[in-house]
């Protein structure tokens, strides 16, 4: 096969008894770059871990420019050349730049001692490279994500990487830190650099990538050139039905005012006013750090509220913690659903139930019959797909978990419900699925705030959309009026609406 | 640890409630979804039969191990049989292991707790000071209860301030408790001045107070309701599954708004409520309030609940874990004595079963 730099064969892989992949495979040439797509579940990642060496394959075959290759670690993956940027990103946080590019980097060798100099010079070239204007002292905790990411792909660089996975890389990223990557992307490219894209976003693909390779259920199902493929043909191979993209219509019933938000301030939120309404969405868009979650957790009480009056159905709401704030109706879905939403060693039940024990308790002890009863409900409603409500979360794929997450505040009945990015890293069908409810909690009187980095799905979802810019609001479009451009100006520039 | 299957679960997730709601959760399911589901159906509800019956192997194998190389007796029986022997285990180990329930609770929470021993030592100390030196005029069954209650009620409020110490300063509980096994060390030996209070062999409340609570069924039953409560506690109760859900992910608890101070505190109410009732017992048993008492318990406890499969970080195990850990250890040790064992050898193998029981079940839960 000519140009082939890696391929991969027959590749399984079971988590306990789970099949992730079985006989998957994979082939890059030199100096493409190549999607691996699929829905959630179909193995992407894990096929991305293994060829890295972070996971270690049950079974199959690997060739790197023809040679048989045996990848059973990190340390074997980097003296063939392959390098991964990892969805969570894998960094020391209280390391710097530079440490964390030297850490067990075979290229730079490392004596007793930390050299600091000869650390700075060797990473140096590698940061310029990938535009990361940063000092090499800077811890990377002080990094925004974006230039958290840039970190790590100059670490894979320096690793003389020649193939370099990168998992979801913009799933935490807002458009310009996305187009500043594609450029790095391509530039990589024409380096002779491949590299292998592991994505959900169809745009994405058809912009940057050559080929595609389509996983389904832990099996290669095709590859196919990008050029010459639609999506609609992509979308086949990965769901095995035709999917509707389009936006469906939304009919919006716009209650009664339900939160009234009048100069709200917090350690970072500054004069943050408006009103929402029962049955809207309301839309919250900005750049990261922009003060969108933040927003979120002054309502919800786990921000204490400085300065400013939020009223709930008339009446004043100074929620001082999460569970005054849910007593009064307010739900929140956080941005990151492992660290901050799952408790990832429990079941499905436990988890969707955590919020609702007061209900399906009698003198404090559980009354299982009604978890389970109340769980199947809104688990036929959220199409939550898992073997059993006893299999652990950490067993289901990213789409299903946050699937989990809603369902324990769906039972809640909140009146108000904060969404900070609940698509974030999940595959197309399951982003319907979650659109699809926000439409049905809209329609049933609910009030929705939607948080995205994606401005499509907030043109999609949305009534009206809330932009945010340091802290300050402004822009509030209604969905007539707003375009991509509009609200990318006003998240952007201060001078767009002074 | 991004792979790690339902260790704790096991004990939670009944096998047949698992086939009662598979059907109509695959509702809508997509193909693949559904396949990988029903596939390995039979080994995802044999897994934590196995996990089970694991651990309950490595108790009977010492079991069996220690009917072995039992020394006979002159009647050609072996002394480890005898009903007398089991029953001393049982009563060696129910000390420890009341602390060990309690300690679950902890440990599940994401903490630890230090200070089980010298609360143990506080609550023996009170209690013999109470007996001897308090209420002379009291009858003595009311003297007795008065005593007791005393000895308890203050190794709860021990307990509970290290929980309110842990909960509103936010501080890590090693270190609270460090401090606490300090000083409430510090305070068993001012109150008695170093000494021990000896609880005599006569006709005085003391000695009737030692002789009803040395009983083995008083001392068995206490640590068998004790588990059962606990049991209970953990797997039927809204409070056992905050105390899981705490340990397991706390900022998610909070951004669910669950009670984790409150929470907090009543669990480390548990472990000073039980190390007081450990201690009253240990008074008995010993015949003396000795401040010096229970060095090392906390390790003991610890150790027991971590061989029972508790993770040591929290969210998952347990009690059946623990009762099952304990129970490991009480026939070691029994095992060892009855050969003869030099006690010094004891500590050592001891040692290395604690690390090769917790390295064999974090293998098989890969």
């Amino acid at each position: 096969m000519p140009d082939s730099l890696f391929e991969a064969a027959h590749v399984d892989k079971h988590f306990g008894g789970v099949a992730a992949l079985r006989g998957a495979s994979l082939e890059v040439r030199a100096g493409e770059v190549h999607a691996l797509m699929g829905e959630n579940g179909a193995g992407k990642s894990t096929l991305a871990r293994i060829v890295a060496g972070a996971v270690r394959a049950d079974r199959g075959s690997f060739r790197v420019d023809g040679q048989p290759a045996a990848i059973a670690s990190p340390p074997d993956a980097q003296r063939l050349g392959i390098g991964i940027i990892h969805q969570e990103l894998d960094l020391f946080p209280n390391l710097s730049a530079a440490e964390n590019m030297v850490i067990g980097n075979l290229c730079f060798r490392e004596g007793p001692w930390a050299r600091f100099r000869q650390m700075e010079a060797f990473c140096r070239p590698f940061l310029e490279q990938v535009g990361l204007t940063c000092s090499a002292r800077e811890p990377a905790a002080s990094l925004s994500i974006g230039q958290r990411q840039l970190l790590a792909i100059a670490r894979a660089l320096s690793m003389n990487a020649r193939l370099l996975l990168m998992d979801e890389p913009t799933s935490s990223l807002f458009d310009d830190a996305v187009e500043r990557l594609f450029g790095l992307i391509r530039g990589l490219r024409s380096r002779g650099v491949s590299v292998v894209y592991v994505s959900h976003k169809m745009d994405e693909i058809f912009r940057i990538c050559d080929r595609v390779t389509v996983l389904r259920d832990g099996q290669t199902v095709g590859t196919r050139d990008a050029a010459s493929t639609g999506s609609g043909e992509l979308i086949r191979l990965m769901v095995g039905r035709e999917l509707d993209l389009s936006s469906g219509p939304r009919p919006r019933v716009r209650g009664d005012v339900a939160m009234e938000v009048e100069d709200l301030g917090t350690s970072l939120l500054r004069n943050v006013s408006f009103t929402l309404h029962r049955g809207e969405v309301l839309g919250i868009a900005g750049l990261v750090g922009a003060g969108r979650s933040e927003l979120g957790a002054a309502l919800f009480g786990l921000d204490p509220i400085v300065s400013g009056r939020v009223k709930l159905g008339g009446a004043a709401l100074s929620a001082r913690s999460p569970r005054e704030a849910m007593r009064r109706g307010i739900g929140l879905v956080p941005e990151d659903r492992r660290t901050e939403g799952l408790m990832m060693s429990m079941s499905v039940r436990e988890n969707a139930s955590l919020a609702t024990l007061g209900r399906m308790q009698r003198l404090g002890f559980l009354r299982g019959a009604r978890e389970r009863g109340e769980l199947r409900t809104v688990a036929g409603q959220l199409a939550l797909h898992c073997p059993s409500t006893e299999t652990c979360v950490s067993h289901l794929s990213g789409g299903n978990q946050q699937k989990v997450l809603l369902a324990r505040w769906l039972l809640l009945h909140p009146q108000v419900l904060f969404l900070d990015d609940p698509t974030r890293g999940i595959d197309v069908a399951a982003k319907q699925d979650i659109y699809r409810i926000i439409e049905e909690l809209a329609a049933a009187g609910k009030a929705v705030m939607l948080v995205s980095s994606e401005l499509p799905e907030l043109l999609r979802c949305c009534h009206r959309i809330l932009v945010l810019r340091e802290g300050r609001v402004t822009a509030i479009y209604d969905a007539e009026e707003a375009t991509q451009e509009k609200i990318m100006a006003s998240a952007t520039l201060a001078e767009a609406h002074a | 640890m991004a792979r790690d299957p339902e260790v704790g679960q096991a004990v939670h997730a009944c096998p047949l409630s698992c086939l009662g709601s598979a059907p109509w959760f695959s509702v809508g399911g997509l193909a693949g979804e559904h396949r990988l589901g029903h596939a390995d159906g039979g080994a995802r509800l044999m897994r934590p039969i196995l996990r089970r019956a694991q651990s309950l192997a490595a108790l009977l194998a010492i079991l069996l191990l220690a009917a072995i190389t039992s020394p006979v007796a002159s009647d050609g029986s072996r002394i480890f049989l005898e009903i007398g022997n089991l029953t001393d285990i049982l009563r060696q180990i129910s000390l420890i292991g009341m602390i060990s329930l309690a300690m679950t609770f902890v440990i599940l929470t994401g903490g630890i707790d230090l200070s089980v021993g010298s609360t143990l030592a506080l609550s023996t100390a009170l209690t013999a000071m109470g007996l001897t030196r308090l209420w002379p005029t009291a009858s003595y069954g009311s003297h007795i209860a008065l005593a007791i209650a005393m000895a308890v009620a203050l190794s709860t409020l021990a307990g509970a301030l290290n929980g309110v110490a842990i909960a509103t300063l936010r501080v890590q509980p090693f270190i609270v408790t460090l401090a606490s096994m300090i000083g409430l060390r510090g305070l068993a030996k001012w109150l008695t001045d170093n000494e021990n209070i000896d609880i005599g062999f006569g006709r005085d409340v003391a000695a009737r107070f030692a002789e009803l609570f040395r009983e083995k069924a008083i001392v068995i039953g206490a640590f068998a309701g004790a588990a059962a409560g606990f049991w209970i506690l953990l797997d039927r109760t809204v409070f056992g599954r905050h105390v899981r859900a705490i340990g397991d992910n706390e900022k998610a608890a909070e951004y669910t708004g669950l009670p984790i101070r409150r929470t907090k505190v009543w669990v480390y109410s548990l472990t000073g409520l039980l190390a007081g009732i450990a201690g009253v017992l240990y008074a008995a048993e010993n015949h003396q309030g000795n401040p010096n008492a229970g060095v090392a318990y906390e390790l003991d406890a610890i150790a027991a609940v971590v061989i029972g499969g508790t993770r040591l970080s929290g969210g998952k195990g347990s009690i059946s874990g623990t009762i099952v850990g304990t129970l490991i250890m009480g026939v070691l040790t029994n095992m060892l004595r009855l050969n003869n064992v030099d006690s010094n050898v004891e500590m050592m193998i001891k040692a290395v079963i604690i690390v090769l029981a917790v390295a064999v079940q974090r293998e098989t839960n890969r």
